[in-house]
């Protein structure tokens, strides 16, 4: 049985990439064949994300105007060797591939994989819909910012418009913030979105640090994000993991830490 | 009115449901789907049917409601007194809301007992309204869902949302300044009634009770209500 899956937000920099690349390397750590497809063409960085732009011969944009098969431009990743990359152009712009032939290519290639994961790029335009119209279910990424939820709310609206699943995603969660009253908190934005969640994940200095040497954060299980994501692949395969309380840096936290090592 | 299982009562704020006691529930709910079924004149769509407390189980009176909202007739259950019941002493003035000392009339509710002209139905939704939708309409609208911020309502008539209401909401968009707007809790960026527009206060707090927005001297006005 393999499992299609879009990764969605609406608005950019929320983390859409960081969570697919996460995901993928989660799933492909559990022993599943994953394929990522960026669908970012024109402003691509999955390939950044999982180190492997160097690897890059073809692309999608080849593959949907079938110049070449999609095993041909997949690019296997260095360190799980049943995770794949379909990177897409960094030239042509999102009216390269229709819906169709995107379609059309993630029913040709589910047969082979476990899950592919599709990485949309930001906004309701036609790469939106290039993302959307394969995918079996959605996961939409969001921040605790009232701007990044109204538009998850605009997709949420979009995509169950073409019935769509969909889960939740919670990235950047500042526990520190959201105990000050100062961040939205889980329970005004499931007041507006009202959605399944299946991830909180907290704001982590780390993950700009990994992402910037080519490391998925997943990779690291010592940092707060990691783990977070662990648990949201677990969730993913079907496994009920309970949401864990974030460890704000108070005194009961660094006691923890003191005794913990 | 005939003789039959159940009576509906005319009183100042609407159609009471009156009906023995002792019949079943079953035949009670049936009778009155048949009744529906039939389009009979009392069942125009925005008719509001009371029932008083205590009549029936929680079940039951749940039960009805559903029935009666799929026609698009609203049923409310509540105390029946010569006067429709108002609450005056806890609603807060907001600022660039203002609301008016409530008149003694039994006007409130008139509105919501007068029923729509033929051509005007009722609309439906039964659904959360997301962002960037929009539901427009010649006549009145029942929303049983959220309307969520980014989202329009534009409606001919009056507009009952059974949920919350954050988005914008347009009642009498054709000019009816006697249309209003009711939520189970109203606290939307703008609301516009007819010609008039009244903007939400900066820091609006959620309220905890159902509130109605309606036009009295000229003035978009805010009270609460009982549902």
């Amino acid at each position: 049985m393999s499992e299609v899956i879009v990764i969605t937000s609406g608005k950019g920099g929320v983390g859409k990439s960081t969570t697919t690349a996460s995901l993928g390397v989660g799933l492909a750590m559990r022993g599943k064949k994953v394929a990522l497809i960026d669908t970012d063409t024109g402003l691509r960085n999955l390939d950044i994300l999982l180190g492997l732009e160097r690897r890059i011969v073809y692309t999608l944009v080849d593959v949907a105007q079938k110049r070449v098969n999609y095993g041909q431009a997949l690019v296997r990743h260095k360190k799980y060797s049943n995770l794949f990359l379909l990177p897409t152009s960094q030239v042509a712009d999102k009216t390269a591939i229709e819906p169709e032939q995107m379609k059309q290519l993630v029913d040709t290639m589910r047969h082979e994989f476990d899950f592919i994961l599709i990485d949309c790029p930001a906004g309701i335009e036609q790469g939106f819909q290039t993302a959307v119209i394969g995918a079996d279910w959605a996961v939409v990424v969001t921040i605790p910012e009232v701007s990044a939820v109204r538009d998850a709310d605009k997709i949420i609206g979009r995509l169950q418009a073409v019935n769509k699943d969909i889960k939740l995603i919670v990235n950047r969660i500042d526990p520190q913030m959201v105990k000050a009253g100062t961040m939205l908190d889980m329970t005004s934005i499931d007041d507006i979105l009202s959605l399944p969640c299946i991830g909180q994940i907290p704001d982590d200095r780390e993950v700009i640090n990994a992402s910037n040497q080519g490391i998925p954060i997943i990779e690291w299980n010592n940092t707060a994000a990691g783990r977070a994501y662990d648990d949201v692949v677990g969730r993913i395969c079907g496994e009920d993991i309970p949401f864990k309380p974030f460890e704000t840096e108070g005194f009961f936290a660094r006691l923890k830490h003191v005794f913990g090592h | 009115m005939r003789e039959e299982v159940f009576k509906l009562k005319g009183n100042q704020s609407g159609l009471q449901l009156v009906f023995d006691p002792k019949i079943s529930f079953e035949t009670l709910r049936n009778e009155i789907q048949k009744r529906l079924e039939s389009g009979s004149q009392f069942f125009k769509r925005g008719t509001v049917i009371q029932l008083p407390p205590d009549m029936l189980s929680k079940e039951n009176e749940e039960s009805l409601r559903k029935l009666f909202h799929q026609y698009g007739v609203l049923f409310r259950v509540e105390v029946l007194e010569e006067r429709p019941k108002r609450h005056t002493s806890t609603k807060k003035a907001k600022p660039e809301v203002p609301v008016n000392p409530p008149e003694p009339a039994a006007q409130a509710e008139k509105a919501a007992a007068q029923p729509v002209a033929e051509e005007q139905k009722m609309l439906v939704i039964n659904r959360t309204v997301r962002s960037g939708q929009v539901i427009q309409t010649q006549g009145g609208v029942l929303i049983c869902g959220n309307v969520n911020p980014g989202a329009e309502i534009v409606a001919g008539g009056s507009i009952d949302i059974r949920g919350t209401c954050r988005g914008i909401v347009h009642a009498g968009a054709y000019g009816d300044r006697s249309s209003f707007i009711i939520a189970d809790c109203l606290m939307p960026v703008q609301i516009r009634i007819a010609d008039l527009i009244a903007q939400a206060p900066d820091a609006i707090e959620k309220p905890s009770y159902a509130e109605k927005a309606s036009v009295k001297n000229n003035q978009i006005v805010i009270e609460p209500i009982e549902r």
